[in-house]
């Protein structure tokens, strides 16, 4: 253990010498929030509407349809409670609550219409536009059906979400995607760089045990991991007064547990490559697809419906889903949970895959 | 004086080509050994059969009392390794060097004192990929002295010096082996071999061909009726370089 520790300061101090490894490290992930927060491509016009059908007769399911075949409404059918919770914390712009007498056609006269209510999102921009939508399908329907008088009524109300900037959510982002990137390319090359000039051979020629040199390595970039997360966090703070809703440890703790897999996939791929010129194009066909589809710089809400599902399961969305759920809503370590234990299947996926690639005893 | 190093009917194959095609030698202690040949001769993979590095695929070998095979930890404990290639962690100073192969062996060792040893004290603080050549492969001697080996491997520590750097080494070497420390070094330079090592063996093509003292292999040699063509030239190009040059290290480009 001691071993570990004095070989870990020791890389520790060769990393902190290397400016082009702290460039990467801290003040691109910076660079980035400073674009991406300040151009602010938040402002997509789409409104998420949770929909709560309390009728569940033939009549809310073809105004469900309706709904559903309006572009700018995602729409995800949720029971009330949920609906209202989420909209709390700003995953909904809008819930929509389908009445148990909900039913389409003229009013008999003196019988009170059925009545939707539409819960707004105060903190939401797309909210207002999902109303006049929704009230404009309603009209539509009732000049359809009855040709003048409304069939059923709105009532609106408002609830006060999390203000959500852009910043708050991309901050969550930054830092997960900036965990995946040192984790897998940093631990990757510096070991491959070591393998390629003959230092790793020297080092093995005395009698250290090779998994006290891996340890030494995955606890340095666990610990650089952690910096890493603190100065964007703390950029973020100052400069674009990004709100943390969650508890601090908590985000760290998911930041911690988010770095294993990238870790043991770098030391995977530096176990298979000899050359950094093999392992650069692997690792970033690892890493670079993730920083696409899993909600770095944009909802994956908006990512296509045909690899939707894959990309629930790939780590970096478990990671910023999980450093988002603590940050912005202020998820507790158990609501993650599933974010973590997601983490920790890729962790023991990578361990395996690494186990079998980096073969340090050379014969 | 017993064996300190020895070797029995060694074999190794990479595939279809056979490197080492049963070799045997003993090197006594305190003694300089040098293994000469050309490249491909079979010197490195013998150094690092010995060294733990690779593993035969027959015949024992017995370093400072320890069978290799069985207990390729126990031989790395005891012995220094110079590599063909001096290569170490980038951004450590020379001092951060000499720290870092102490904890590979779980030792405290004065740093400074190591580096003094072989003539780098005032490069401590210098990031060791900008030694120059002669002051890497001297690091490369302080890192393989921090366990105070019994024996100690050096593999072509001359390669690529400047004649001031080899003559500085040649001294080191000599110093280290008047400290009690038996030294097993390849080369093929020659003179390297004749100036510095007490017994060699001259392989080729994964076998010995001759083992003794250099002044006895060119009295072999000699018996056998060689000639050279007698020139009277008391000296030679390189003294003539060294004259004019002088012995001094040139390492501060």
């Amino acid at each position: 253990m001691t071993t570990t520790w004095r070989l870990m300061t020791l890389f520790l101090r060769a990393y902190v010498r290397d400016r082009t490894a702290l460039f990467f490290t801290f003040f691109l992930p910076f660079l980035f929030m400073v674009i991406f927060g300040t151009l602010n491509f938040g402002g997509v016009a789409r409104a998420t509407v949770g929909l709560v059908d309390l009728a569940k007769n033939a009549e809310s399911a073809r105004f469900t349809e309706t709904l559903r075949t309006i572009d700018t409404f995602r729409i995800r059918e949720l029971d009330r409670e949920d609906a209202l919770r989420e909209l709390e914390r700003s995953e909904l712009d809008i819930a929509i609550i389908l009445p148990a007498d909900l039913r389409i056609a003229p009013a008999r006269t003196g019988a009170a219409v059925p009545t939707i209510e539409v819960y707004e999102n105060t903190s939401s921009q797309s909210a207002p536009i999902g109303a006049a939508i929704l009230r404009d399908v309603v009209d539509r329907l009732s000049f359809a059906v009855s040709g003048t008088s409304p069939v059923v009524s709105i009532a609106r109300k408002e609830v006060a979400g999390v203000r959500l900037r852009y910043v708050d959510f991309l901050v969550p982002g930054i830092l997960g995607m900036n965990v995946m990137q040192l984790n897998v390319f940093s631990v990757a090359f510096g070991l491959v760089a070591l393998k390629q000039t003959g230092a790793l051979r020297r080092i093995l020629a005395t009698p250290i045990d090779p998994r006290a040199i891996v340890a030494s390595s995955g606890l340095m970039r666990l610990l650089v991991s952690t910096i890493q997360v603190a100065i964007p966090l703390v950029v973020a703070f100052l400069m674009f007064q990004v709100r943390l809703v969650g508890n601090v440890f908590a985000l760290f703790a998911v930041a911690i547990v988010g770095a294993l897999p990238f870790l043991m996939l770098g030391f995977a791929l530096a176990g298979w490559g000899s050359t950094e010129d093999q392992v650069q194009p692997v690792a970033q066909l690892i890493t670079l697809p993730q920083f696409f589809v899993s909600g770095v710089f944009f909802s994956r809400e908006l990512a296509p419906d045909l690899i939707k599902p894959i990309t629930n399961y790939l780590p970096l969305t478990f990671l910023i889903d999980g450093l988002r759920e603590v940050a912005v809503q202020g998820a507790s370590l158990w609501d993650v949970r599933m974010q973590i234990v997601g983490l920790l299947a890729w962790t023991v996926v990578g361990f395996l895959l690494a186990v079998r690639l980096l073969r340090l005893r050379t014969t | 004086m017993g064996a300190m190093v020895s070797v029995r009917d060694l074999r190794k194959s990479y595939g279809a080509s056979e490197a080492l095609r049963g070799i045997s030698f003993e090197i006594m202690e305190g003694e300089i050994f040098g293994l000469l040949g050309p490249n491909g001769a079979g010197k490195t993979t013998t150094v690092e059969i010995l060294e733990g590095l690779r593993r035969a695929d027959a015949g024992t070998v017995v370093v400072a009392g320890v069978d290799v095979a069985r207990d390729p930890k126990g031989v790395k404990e005891r012995i220094g390794v110079q590599l063909q290639v001096s290569a170490f962690p980038q951004h450590m100073t020379a001092r951060e060097v000499v720290e870092l192969f102490a904890t590979c062996y779980d030792r405290r060792v004065d740093p400074a004192a190591l580096l003094a040893m072989v003539d780098l004290a005032d490069r401590a603080a210098q990031l060791n990929e900008k030694l120059s050549g002669g002051q890497r492969q001297r690091l490369s001697i302080a890192t393989a002295l921090v366990n105070a080996p019994t024996v100690l491997f050096l593999d072509e520590p001359t390669t690529g010096l400047d004649p001031q750097a080899r003559r500085n080494l040649w001294d080191l070497v000599r110093r280290i082996r008047g400290g009690g420390t038996t030294v097993l070094l390849t080369t093929h330079y020659m003179d390297e071999a004749e100036v510095l090592c007490d017994r060699v063996a001259i392989m080729d093509a994964g076998r010995i061909l001759e083992l003794d003292t250099p002044r006895a292999l060119i009295g072999h040699l000699l018996a056998r009726g060689f000639a050279k063509p007698v020139i009277q030239q008391q000296a030679n190009l390189e003294d003539v370089f060294l004259d004019l040059t002088g012995h001094e290290l040139r390492e501060d480009r």
